[in-house]
């Protein structure tokens, strides 16, 4: 155990030069959450995340002749000034919000008269990336709280202050995974996560969950565990079943762990975090706890660092036949690693057993240098089905909205 | 370790040779001269080219565009708030942002005119280490992307963000810097400061 420890640190030492110099002293207080658990590895120490373009990109700037997508296809900006868009929601209306991570706001996109207006309805939220729209109603998920926004569509101008649907949701008030992702489930009810805390750690009882809420009681239910962080969610439109993009943990290397597609088969499922990564890799500090037999392996390992965030299910009419009840989900790419991977939008088929067949690019070309700093000039966050059958991608690097259509 | 300086150097190439790859293929010559042609009222107080030579105001130049256009959001959006600033950038377009982005990224860094202690400039490479600030901003401390140049900034403005970070007053987008301030000594911050300072960005 000595000798292990002993060589460990020196491979630590040679790996990081830039920390060779540290005095011998333990530092006073924990690392930043990004960057806790990078002992664990000889990552290069210069690695660092990325942050978007806070002021957008305008559309005359976006490179669309770099973005590459199969014969048919075809990809357009579809809004642009819509600063750090995440997530996406259309009303029956066809009023698109947009939610964000760090911006505090809930944009609306309306159209008139074949013009498009992006309004800011929603002013200093705390972290309002999650956003679903149901039977007239608005719910926006915050660091903290769910609140609904009834008959959205009447109230643009001034769509007040809400009512609470659940508080409580950040449950440390610390540093680490605390925005949402919403979606609504095929029983009303509201799906969410709350991340890890931390890169790697032991979570308390309702962190690296998936939990639901009613939003008529508000009442709560932890519908899967061991789920490090989740920021991508839908439900399949023929089983129902919630399928879920997630998040593993940074600084155990290059190519491990796999970021996951994980499905629910029954209520309240382990997925293994902070144990077993990618159904079949212990962790290198919790590993000993237990045992990958006893969590859920993914329906899909996706790489590792790719970052995999929304997911929708295809279900409209423009595309192929054979894209119908696909999964299109949109890969945000990794900073955890030298080389980049990830910064797309990728398909994944399903077999008729719900079995994953087939995973391959749907738009590639953010990525234009895998070891540049930076090595992309986009970043895919979310997906959204228009009713048209076209279907709609956020950029948060670029404050855009992309569309994508098909004709033969 | 006695490989320490060259691996350092290597380092500091590399990102050297990134920055000039990636520096972004959309700004053109239109952007900065649109930028240059607002940025009277930036310069009577960062200095010519954006260079401060008044103790508390920061440097503009030396950053990338990205980080500039992130502060003046920063200040219009009143996640920081300054007396000065917060008026400034309170009616600007976001275009306005990335146009002074692009010029003031274009424009040279002077040398410094700090000029450390001769302990500071022992410690203060030891202490950018140990608590991580070279791991984003780089062996250099010239920033990249988003994250701000800090090598030959002000020292009074060196010292008052780093004691916001540390009083968890300052605003901080991710947590990263309250985060990696949290394991800073208070005795550490005028080295670390006057070490920055004088150091040359290059």
């Amino acid at each position: 155990m000595q000798f292990k420890l002993a060589l460990s640190v020196l491979a630590f030492a040679f790996a990081m030069p830039a920390f060779a110099q540290a005095p011998a002293a333990p530092a006073a207080a924990p690392p930043p959450a990004w960057k806790q658990g990078m002992e664990n590895t000889a990552q290069p120490a210069t690695l660092h995340p990325f942050a978007p373009i806070m002021t957008g990109t305008e559309a005359k700037d976006i490179q669309l002749s770099k973005l590459k997508v199969a014969p048919g296809f075809k990809v357009e900006v579809w809004a642009d000034g819509v600063l750090t868009a995440r997530s996406m929601a259309i009303s029956d209306k066809g009023t698109v919000f947009v939610g964000n991570r760090i911006g505090k706001n809930v944009i609306a996109i309306t159209e008139k008269d074949g013009k498009r207006t992006v309004k800011t309805i929603l002013k200093g939220l705390d972290t309002p990336n999650g956003i679903v729209f149901s039977q007239g109603t608005l719910y926006v998920a915050e660091r903290t709280k769910i609140t609904r926004f009834d008959n959205i569509d009447a109230n643009l101008d001034n769509p007040g202050a809400g009512k609470l649907v659940v508080d409580g949701l950040d449950p440390t008030n610390g540093p680490g995974h605390n925005w949402k992702y919403l979606a609504m489930g095929p029983d009303g009810k509201l799906y969410f996560n709350i991340g890890s805390p931390e890169n790697i750690t032991m979570p308390l009882y309702n962190q690296a969950v998936i939990l639901r809420v009613d939003p008529a009681t508000g009442q709560l239910e932890r519908v899967a565990t061991g789920v490090r962080n989740s920021v991508g969610m839908d439900f399949h439109p023929v089983t129902k079943k919630l399928w879920f993009t997630e998040h593993a943990r940074d600084w155990m290397g290059e190519d491990i762990p796999h970021d996951e597609l994980n499905v629910l088969n029954k209520e309240g499922e382990n997925f293994g975090f902070p144990f077993c990564h990618q159904g079949d890799l212990p962790d290198p500090i919790y590993g000993k706890y237990d045992t990958c037999k006893n969590s859920t392996p993914p329906a899909l390992k996706l790489g590792a660092h790719v970052a995999p965030l929304g997911m929708k299910f295809y279900t409209g009419s423009m595309f192929p036949a054979e894209y119908k009840n696909n999964i299109l989900m949109a890969r945000h790419g990794s900073w955890n690693k030298t080389e980049k991977r990830g910064y797309d939008v990728m398909r994944v088929v399903l077999d008729a057993d719900g079995k994953v067949a087939k995973y391959e690019p749907f738009v590639t070309g953010f990525l234009t240098d895998d070891k540049a700093d930076p090595p992309m000039w986009g970043r895919p966050v979310d997906i959204l089905q228009m009713p048209d059958g076209a279907i709609l991608f956020s950029d948060d690097y670029n404050g855009v909205i992309y569309r994508v259509s098909y004709s033969k | 370790m006695f490989h320490v300086s060259r691996m350092n150097q290597v380092a500091a190439g590399l990102l050297a040779a990134a920055a000039f790859l990636v520096s972004p293929s959309t700004v053109s010559a239109a952007d900065i001269e649109a930028g240059k042609s607002i940025s009277q009222t930036c310069v009577a107080c960062h200095g010519p080219g954006g260079n401060s030579i008044t103790p508390g105001v920061p440097s503009i130049s030396g950053n990338a565009a990205q980080a500039i256009s992130m502060q003046l959001y920063n200040y219009r959006e009143g996640n920081r708030k300054n007396p000065q600033m917060s008026p400034m950038a309170e009616n600007l377009t976001n275009r306005e942002m990335n146009d002074l982005a692009a010029y003031f990224a274009s424009e040279k860094v002077s040398a410094p005119t700090h000029k450390a202690s001769a302990e500071s400039i022992k410690l203060g490479p030891v202490l950018a280490q140990q608590y991580n600030c070279t791991q984003c901003h780089g062996p250099a401390l010239k920033g990249i992307q988003h994250i701000p140049r800090l090598a030959g900034q002000q020292y009074d403005y060196l010292l008052t963000q780093m004691q916001g970070f540390k009083a968890r007053t300052r605003y901080d987008m991710d947590g990263n810097m309250t985060s990696a301030f949290s394991a800073v000594k208070e005795s550490d911050l005028t080295i670390l400061a006057d070490y920055i300072a004088g150091l040359e960005y290059k």
